[in-house]
């Protein structure tokens, strides 16, 4: 009878806090946005599920409070990757990826390997677009500093403004790693949600003739300009912000495997196999982080706020400063591509093709989008590398 | 709580940090723009010293036209190219077709048993 009554109250629903029930809740409720309304699936999917795993109470995959140790400098398990090995479990093991800012740097590998600059090659000016987008980045990081977060954390939160999970999740982890969680989860679920967050402030910020704007065709780029772009870039950005390397590097790296067209192999494993397995590893363990304890408060709420704004100044930024370019330009820019400057490639240039499309049906501004969009992610990384700078 | 705020290190790196992300892309611009130049001069160079052609292809492929027109006109020049030159595909007019020969493999006869009666 006692063992009956020992197994009983070893069960998870004889421990379940209201907050974890909440949590599963809430994990429910994304995996339904990831199957069934297809919310970025690939990403939702695995965050979802990390984040009812981790919130199963009894389950032991991911324990917070070793983490917590391990940020602690008083604690013996300070910066000690043994005892999580030792004392972790199986999504304690795979976050030491994230911590140690591993995965972010694999993904943009891959993302370089699937992603052509040849539009921003042919258009070089997209990349002031590119940069006008980090706009919400920065002023996010005042905003966050005036709600009372620390600089490191304002930092980590202002750059959800670039529309980049990796970047994001780079960043947080080095700046401000107790707030991994809610950061990462903003980043992806606000990328999911570009084609509902952009459309009314591109709509809001042009006029109908703007909208209407055909622009002309872009130049072909050759090969050597290809290949000769992502070493020029890596060379030059590390050289002059050496804490923006190790993304720019990755990012780079893969686009030169393939661009060079003398290692296939290489680069259809950056884009399929390693691309997805790392998916898998930082989906499941981003998810982990957000435990009850550390995603349900007020601070959540406010980052969440906070992320949208960031991500609709990225957008306005953008958009003004193409508006600004056909001032001075003779060449009229559709200021709807400044809008895919935040960098959620593809998505943002897609939606600019979309709203320009809605104008003048014959109109096709994706080829013309993709090159803020590329220029996005070089933007939020170099963003990344000063905001590393200034405040790690 | 906004008293407490480092407020002219905010403002600093607000500032400049946004300062620098331009700055850097804008040196970006122009070493694109400087590499575009020199690959495209390094390209143009062997055309300027290749002779005038007087054949139909090139003829076609220098009249003026808008993009769209261009491949189209490329697409004409080529398929007259194939022709006058008779480098389209020809199709063999032999018909080759294999005899069949029986086997073991293929043929119920041979793997009939005599039966006994």
């Amino acid at each position: 009878m006692g063992d009956i009554l020992e197994f009983f109250e070893q069960m998870g629903f004889m421990n379940i806090t209201w907050q974890q029930g909440l949590m599963l809740l809430i994990s429910f409720f994304l995996l339904y946005l990831a199957i069934k309304k297809q919310y970025e699936p690939l990403l939702l999917l695995p965050i979802a599920f990390g984040m009812l795993l981790t919130n199963l109470p009894g389950a032991g995959m991911y324990h917070s409070e070793l983490w917590s140790a391990f940020l602690d400098a008083n604690s013996p398990a300070y910066h000690s990757y043994g005892t999580i090995m030792r004392e972790g479990g199986l999504l304690d093991i795979l976050y030491i990826g994230v911590k140690a800012g591993v995965y972010p740097c694999l993904i943009f590998m891959g993302v370089g390997a699937m992603t052509d600059f040849g539009p921003l090659i042919a258009n070089p000016k997209s990349l002031l677009l590119g940069a006008a987008a980090q706009l919400g980045i920065f002023l996010t990081f005042l905003a966050a500093n005036a709600m009372g977060f620390t600089e490191a954390e304002a930092g980590s939160i202002g750059i959800i403004g670039g529309a980049d999970g990796p970047t994001s999740i780079f960043l947080t982890s080095k700046l401000a790693p107790q707030l991994l969680g809610p950061i990462a989860i903003a980043a992806y679920s606000y990328m999911a949600l570009v084609p509902v967050i952009q459309p009314p402030i591109m709509r809001a910020l042009t006029t109908k003739k703007e909208r209407a704007i055909k622009m002309s065709q872009l130049r072909p780029v050759s090969k050597t300009e290809k290949i000769i772009f992502p070493i020029a870039i890596t060379t030059i950005v590390a050289l002059i912000l050496p804490d923006a390397a190790p993304l720019i590097g990755c990012l780079m790296l893969g686009n030169l495997a393939k661009e060079c067209g003398v290692v296939d192999r290489l680069s259809k494993t950056m884009q399929n196999e390693l691309m997805n397995i790392v998916v898998i590893f930082l989906g499941l363990t981003v998810g982990a982080t957000a435990t009850a304890e550390s995603f349900l408060n007020i601070r959540t709420i406010m980052i969440m706020s906070m992320g949208i704004v960031a991500f609709g100044c990225g957008t306005a930024g953008g958009i003004l400063l193409a508006k600004l370019m056909n001032v001075f330009s003779k060449e009229k820019i559709n200021p709807l591509i400044g809008s895919a400057g935040v960098s959620a490639v593809p998505m943002a240039a897609r939606v600019s093709q979309q709203v320009g499309q809605e104008e003048n049906p014959s109109n096709f501004l994706l080829m013309h989008a993709m090159g803020p969009n590329v220029a996005g992610v070089i933007g939020s990384a170099v963003a990344a590398g000063i905001l590393l700078t200034m405040l790690g | 709580m906004i008293l407490a705020v480092n407020w002219s290190h905010v403002w600093m790196v607000t500032g400049l940090g946004f300062m620098m992300v331009i700055t850097l892309l804008v040196v970006l611009i122009f070493i694109l723009k400087l590499l575009g130049a020199a690959i495209s001069g390094a390209v143009k160079a062997p055309k300027a010293s290749a002779p005038k052609a007087s054949a139909p292809a090139a003829t076609v492929a220098a009249a003026p036209a808008s993009n769209g027109a261009d491949d189209d006109l490329a697409a004409i020049a080529m398929a007259l190219h194939l022709y006058f030159n008779g480098v389209h595909d020809v199709e063999p007019t032999e018909i080759h077709i294999k005899r069949v020969e029986r086997s073991g493999w293929n043929s119920k006869l041979y793997g009939m048993n005599n039966l006994h009666r």
